[in-house]
């Protein structure tokens, strides 16, 4: 079995790429033409193919003999119109060169960026309602590019009678990745915790790579919406913690309650700002939920449909991100 | 017209076509019509987001299903002409990006199609429209400066940033440019030249290269002599951090703005005595560069055009005109006087 791995160069994607070969399966990475790959360390086996989604002319023969894509590039960083060409555009691409393949079958990697954070109250589960509409657009770029990237690999599915697993991802954390966004504000070495119990929907990157590993094995997964998380989550205070003192960054963390955060954005934002959605993230209020808002997490979908179970607990966890010469 | 209200469509979603929409939406008698990128799903999110009632992928189909009054261009520069030919072809006026077109005799091509159809062509020179420019220019019309002897403009911008014109995976459409990169910012540079000291005479560029790059240049400095005074030009990818001065040095006094910011400052001659003007003239630049402090922070606050003041001024400028009949904020001489400086500032291999 060949799996076509797209942004395989990534954070998720080398651990992704690790866990498929572990699984047996041979395995194509996309990696952009100037990417240097020699020090990531793959063995010889995997296969090395040069195109940039942007603007890659001829990717067809990137699909010969590939029995799975396993589709994870995308932009996180740069302009909103830069994430969205790069994307959605990127992914037009691919899949319009998959259209003359044997290749059937997709995994792909969304967000839980693409949920309505808004309109949802205590679980959020796959159930929940995605953002659409007029509303998508007063939302970050990043979220407004993984909401066309899976609505448009939706449509390719449905026109071409493929298979597809949309792995819908919390926050991916690991080894240089422990900072999150949702950790709150940072002034220096001031961190004001926006809502210290809160709990953070959390997948660490072996965690994350071992889902999509097996999706992409596992013919239970075709056709479905799974949400990625280890569990529950960490409180962001205790999880904060935990990063300042094994990273060595130290600092002082200030608790700040959320309800008032809010409320203080969310009237700031109807008087002061005057609805400026050009704002940063966290004065938008709809941006400031998608980040901060109190909901729970669960993967019970994934256990009951794949038997799936996070391999790694949380202090494993801690120990391979922080942890010199730990596995990563 | 064919009706009071004027149909526009677009061709080319990307981030500068984003502006153009916000702009048009604010404006009266103005109806989005279509919109048109060569990604649908780039085109359907904009026509989305924008309540625009259609969008293609592509724009000859939408030319002739749509009927527009006046047609955007905000594509890459190479496919100017041909879309811009298909418009005008379509009997719509046409608003092109800057640069109008990759080389001169396209745009005089185009022109010379505009005027026999009766159509209107113009350019987008933003910054030529920014509220600071509009106060120089308001500074030298009232006499403020005197006669303007001379103008630099200099732009300095990190083209070296990752997805940016130097990016090795994908390499920008404004590469394949005479000139790369640099470029797609000389009409800025060569418009408010001509702004200020009027169609060019003679005209000399230095382009070279300081960084290792994919980039064919990344710096250029030229002298331009113009009809009214002369000006120097600068573009530098490399002198930090990003700005974009314009000074203009007037025959009564100096003023200087950061086209990226809202500072405008001015040095004059005063009445009284001349020991006292350095400290008259510094106090009033003192406060001028504090209020600008404040409020180029305060403008990401706000809604509305921010850093594009001018393109804004200039679309609702071009449509006012267009409605009344009267004369435009750039009209094609002064496009083809900017574009005859640009083909001159080229660099002579790419040129030739």
């Amino acid at each position: 079995m060949r799996a076509l791995v797209t942004g395989a160069n990534g954070f998720l994607g080398r651990c992704v790429v690790s866990a498929l070969l572990a699984r047996g399966y041979t395995v194509r990475a996309l990696i952009r033409p100037a990417t240097s790959v020699e020090q990531i360390g793959w063995p010889d086996c995997v296969e090395i193919v040069r195109a940039d989604l942007r603007s890659a002319r001829e990717l067809a023969p990137a699909f010969d003999d590939v029995d799975v894509l396993v589709h994870l590039a995308a932009a996180v960083t740069g302009g909103e119109d830069a994430m969205f060409a790069s994307t959605v555009s990127g992914t037009e691409r691919l899949l319009t060169a998959m259209v003359g393949a044997a290749c059937r079958r997709i995994v792909l990697a969304s967000s839980f960026a693409v949920y309505d954070w808004s309109a949802i109250r205590g679980t959020l589960d796959e159930s929940s309602p995605i953002e659409t509409g007029a509303d998508l657009y007063r939302r970050d770029g990043y979220t407004i590019a993984k909401s066309w990237q899976e609505r448009i690999t939706r449509r390719f599915t449905a026109e071409h009678g493929w298979d597809l697993t949309v792995l819908r991802p919390g926050f991916i954390w690991g080894r240089d990745h422990g900072y999150l966004a949702a950790c709150g504000q940072r002034f220096g070495r001031l961190h004001v915790v926006i809502g210290p119990f809160t709990h953070l929907p959390l997948t660490h990157v072996d965690n994350c790579a071992d889902l999509f590993a097996r999706a992409a094995t596992d013919p239970r997964a075709a056709g479905q919406t799974l949400n990625v998380v280890d569990g529950p989550g960490e409180h962001i205070w205790s999880y904060l913690g935990n990063h300042l003192k094994r990273s060595g960054e130290g600092g002082l963390r200030v608790p700040f309650p959320y309800m008032v955060a809010f409320a203080i954005v969310r009237l700031a934002f109807a008087t002061v700002f005057k609805r400026n959605e050009k704002l940063p993230h966290v004065l938008v209020p709809c941006r400031f939920e998608s980040r901060l808002k109190p909901l729970r997490y669960t993967n019970r979908r994934a256990e009951e449909l794949l038997g799936w179970r996070p391999p790694f607990d949380y202090e494993e966890c801690l120990r391979r991100t922080y942890d010199p010469g730990a596995t990563a | 017209m064919r009706t009071s209200e004027l149909r526009v469509a677009l061709i080319g979603a990307g981030q500068i076509a984003r502006q153009h929409l916000s702009c048009l939406k604010t404006l009266p008698a103005v109806q989005i019509a279509g919109v048109c990128d060569l990604s649908p799903a780039v085109a359907e999110s904009i026509a989305e987001r924008y309540g625009v009632p259609a969008w293609f992928t592509d724009h000859v189909a939408m030319l002739r299903d749509v009927k527009p009054d006046v047609v955007h261009i905000t594509t890459p520069p190479t496919s100017h002409f041909r879309l811009a030919m298909d418009a005008l072809q379509a009997r719509a006026h046409v608003l092109v990006e800057k640069p109008a077109t990759a080389t001169l005799a396209e745009l005089e091509q185009l022109v010379r199609y505009a005027r026999e159809r009766q159509l209107v062509l113009t350019e987008d020179y933003n910054y030529v429209f920014n509220h600071a420019t509009r106060e120089i220019v308001r500074w030298v019309e009232t006499g403020v400066l005197g006669s303007v002897v001379h103008v630099e403009v200099m732009m300095s911008l990190n083209l070296f940033g990752p997805g940016g014109f130097a990016d090795p995976n994908a390499r920008h459409p404004a590469l394949t440019l005479a000139g790369g990169a640099l470029a797609d910012f000389l009409p800025h540079l060569a418009s408010l030249a001509h702004c200020f000291t009027g169609a060019h005479r003679r005209a000399h560029a230095i382009w070279t290269k300081r960084r290792p790059s994919i980039l064919p240049y990344d710096e250029l400095h030229a002298v331009v002599e113009g009809v009214h005074g002369t000006a120097t030009l600068g573009f530098s990818s490399t002198a930090q951090p990003d700005a974009f001065w314009l000074r203009v040095f007037g025959e009564r006094g100096q003023a200087s703005t950061n086209l990226f910011e809202t500072r405008l400052t001015l040095e004059r001659l005063r009445d009284g005595p001349k020991p006292l003007q350095p400290l008259l003239n510094g106090l009033e630049e003192a406060r001028a560069v504090r209020r600008a402090a404040i409020g180029t922070l305060m403008r990401k606050f706000k809604p509305g055009p921010g850093t594009y003041d001018g393109m804004w001024y200039l679309i609702a400028g071009t449509y006012a005109a267009l409605a009344r009949a009267t004369p435009l904020p750039v009209p094609v001489e002064h496009v083809l006087a900017v574009n005859r400086m640009v083909e001159a500032l080229k660099p002579v291999e790419a040129a030739s």
